[in-house]
């Protein structure tokens, strides 16, 4: 049994007690409330990096899910709602952030907002790409195995695929957008 | 203007270097899917796509600092809720956050007969035919507001709470190695959900109500 462990980074309980968080001096409800987003931190995290692709834009844009989030919620909120209403403002934040920077005055954005998100991102992700790459020709499926989950450069691809770095970026310009039309057609 | 392989390679080259690519405005949906489905294989290569320790600090920092300023303030249109899951009340403390809190009684040998339930106002909710579960090896649920794990042990079932007592991450269990870990950062907990360094000042994972029916295996769940 655990009940003689001292309070650490976070919370512990001793059994059949309800254990107040650390700095407990906010009104009842509020620690709890706060905790319940903090716990969303990293799958929000995780969504967003697998639709944005890297850290600094996936770091911003969490931040701007949890303020207008927290912003826009009762604090009486249930958990399932609290869940659905982050990912539902993620959605937005991203749809936002594409049409901001890189689209204006493309047609709708098909952020996959009809299907509820799975809250196991990375293997979900990982499901997703692989089904992706199963709809590809052999080689764009291997120019992006090696660039994306292998991480090579355009150098190392360009000699295992024996090609030209030019053609390298060729083929991944072409297998990007193949894919990227894959995708539309499934969602 | 049209977009081209090498304005492309060098948003795939940001990505892959965890660079914040440059806003170049894109001609067409083509231009943008591409970089959308760029992004989604950059995620999916193994170990990318994890919030930074110093990130996740951040923004708890940030959480506790926003809600407080949000309570601070006059409810809009303060509806008394009906809803028998809040936050506010005791029946939401011990139906939903406790899994994140650890408000739960944990016990090695028999956590069905855990005096504190996890979840107080759930209801059962089928997860997987007992015949389905491996034995010894903790499977993956889903339900609710609940993330889990379901191991069978011969004809015993238990169901823990997947979410890491530290700072939330979702837990995986490594067969290799036969125990849960956090792929944040890297704490481990034996199947029991006891923290595998005893030392640790990290809380076992609370574990979850659960019973068999008709073959069933069900878990109580918000």
């Amino acid at each position: 049994m655990r009940e003689d462990q001292q309070t650490g980074a976070v919370v512990f309980a001793s059994p059949g007690k309800v254990v107040s968080l650390p700095g407990a001096d906010a009104p009842h409800g509020q620690d709890h409330l706060t905790w319940a987003y903090q716990t969303h931190v990293t799958a929000i995290y995780q969504y967003i990096y697998s639709r944005v692709g890297n850290r600094p834009d996936a770091e911003d844009l969490t931040a701007q899910v949890f303020m207008k989030a927290i912003n826009g919620m009762r604090s009486d909120v249930s958990v399932p709602e609290l869940r659905s209403w982050l990912y539902r403002v993620a959605q937005t934040t991203l749809a936002d952030h594409w049409r901001q920077y890189y689209a204006e005055g493309t047609g709708e954005l098909d952020e996959d907002v009809t299907r509820p998100p799975a809250t196991r991102e990375n293997p979900e992700a990982v499901q997703r790409v692989d089904s992706l790459l199963a709809t590809l020709p052999e080689s764009y499926r291997r120019v992006l195995e090696l660039r994306f989950l292998r991480g090579y450069s355009v150098r190392e691809t360009a000699q295992e695929l024996s090609l030209s770095e030019t053609n390298v970026k060729v083929l991944q310009f072409r297998a990007l957008n193949r894919a990227g039309r894959e995708r539309g057609r499934t969602t | 203007m049209n977009d081209d392989p090498e304005q492309l390679d060098k948003h795939v080259e940001d990505l892959l270097q965890d660079r914040k690519p440059e806003r170049t405005p894109l001609p067409d949906d083509d231009a943008l899917r591409a970089r959308q489905t760029a992004a989604m294989l950059r995620a999916a290569k193994p170990g990318a796509g994890l919030p930074s320790k110093e990130f996740l600090e951040r923004m708890q920092g940030s959480i506790k600092e926003w809600v407080s300023e949000q309570s601070a303030r006059p409810e809009p249109a303060a509806r008394p809720s009906r809803r028998s899951l809040l936050l506010t009340g005791a029946a939401g403390i011990a139906a939903g956050v406790a899994a994140v809190l650890g408000i739960e009684r944990i016990t090695t040998a028999t956590p069905k007969t855990a005096t504190r339930p996890l979840v107080d106002k759930g209801s059962w909710k089928p997860i997987k035919a007992l015949a389905e579960l491996p034995d010894g090896t903790p499977i993956a649920f889903r339900s609710g507001a609940i993330e889990g794990f379901l191991t069978r042990s011969g004809n015993q079932v238990t169901a823990l709470s997947a979410v890491c007592t530290h700072m939330g991450c979702i837990l995986n269990f490594s067969k290799f190695r036969d125990r849960f870990e956090c792929p944040c950062h890297g704490a481990t907990f034996e199947k029991d959900g006891h923290p595998t360094n005893y030392s640790s000042p990290l809380s076992s994972l609370p574990s979850l109500q659960v019973r068999v029916e008709k073959g069933e295996v069900e878990v109580y769940s918000v």
